[in-house]
């Protein structure tokens, strides 16, 4: 008897592991288990604040960034902005709505960016963006490969 | 006609890419002509053009991956269906729609992230869409071929 509901036993338990395995796996969040509102404050915080050793660290050499008037910079044309006497002076730079569409080793976030901030000479840097950011991961590690920035001109019905 | 267009690009790409699959690095950004994955994702930015040029949306559906999201000037986002439906709006004019300048910025055996400058002459909900925009298209391998991810496009603002 006791063989009996051991060999039992043994059965259940092979039947539901595929079953708790297969629940383990669909239970992962569809984006990869990342923090992807973290990552993108924290790119945009460090952009705000200045803190260009991450910054150095989290673009990709092939990092590209399109501004909402087309014109585009490198990674190294960017970086030697904000660390140049041009550098913008940013109050805030506030992402948020951040949707993410992940593709494996590449992830494409939209977002709703908020700007407040000037540039060197004192033109207002004010206004709504929507956001297509890219990034990779490379060794482990999310970088950023590319940004386009459009003026959010949804809510004006001008489509 | 589409199917066949559809199909002779499917093989085509096909060929191409089992050609050059195997073991590609990650690279520096090139002209698009430096290699022959490169040359891939040039084809692949033409073919995705020359579809919503000639309103080919079998084409657009065989090419977009079903998570595919486009940034347009404006901040307008748009999913698979929402993209394709526009292209197909039979009140949308189109009359010439091209790229230049392909430079891939990325690639590895999975992604590849290029920048473009498309030409645009058309109108789409009485809005004119004239003129050249700076592009980022990003493309994954899915299941052994490359399909379009998605772009984020800004027009490019006469100095």
């Amino acid at each position: 008897m006791m063989r009996r509901i051991h060999v039992e036993a043994v059965a259940l338990i092979l039947c539901f592991a595929p079953l708790a395995f297969s629940q383990t796996k669909s239970a992962t969040p569809p984006t990869g288990g990342e923090d992807w509102s973290a990552l993108d404050h924290k790119w945009l915080d460090s952009e705000r604040t200045g803190d260009l050793d991450y910054l150095e660290k989290f673009f990709a050499d092939s990092y590209v960034l399109v501004l909402a008037n087309g014109q585009s910079y490198t990674k190294k044309e960017w970086l030697g902005i904000l660390r140049g006497p041009d550098r913008p002076t940013l109050v805030k730079l506030d992402p948020e709505n951040i949707k993410v569409h992940l593709f494996g080793n590449v992830a494409i976030l939209t977002d709703h960016t908020t700007i407040k901030g000037h540039d060197s000479k004192g033109n207002s840097l004010d206004g709504e963006f929507n956001v297509f950011r890219v990034v990779i991961k490379q060794n482990g590690s999310w970088r950023a490969t590319g940004v386009v920035m459009n003026q959010d001109m949804t809510k004006k019905g001008s489509k | 006609m589409t199917r066949a267009y559809g199909l002779a690009a499917s093989m085509v790409l096909t060929i191409a890419s089992c050609a050059i699959a195997l073991g590609q690095a990650p690279k520096k950004p090139t002209a698009a002509g430096g290699g022959s994955l490169e040359n891939t994702i040039a084809i692949m930015d033409h073919i995705w053009l020359d579809a919503a040029h000639n309103r080919d949306s079998a084409t657009l559906e065989w090419l977009f991956a079903d998570d595919f999201v486009e940034v347009h000037p404006g901040g307008f986002i748009v999913n698979k269906h929402e993209q394709i439906e526009q292209i197909m709006d039979p009140e949308r004019t189109l009359n010439e729609l091209h790229p230049d300048n392909i430079q891939v910025r990325y690639m590895s055996p999975e992604v590849a992230v290029l920048t473009d400058t498309t030409t645009i002459k058309g109108t789409s909900g009485g809005v004119s869409y004239d003129g050249p925009q700076r592009v980022i298209r990003v493309f994954v391998k899915q299941n052994g071929r490359w399909r379009a991810a998605g772009a984020g496009i800004a027009r490019i603002v006469a100095p």
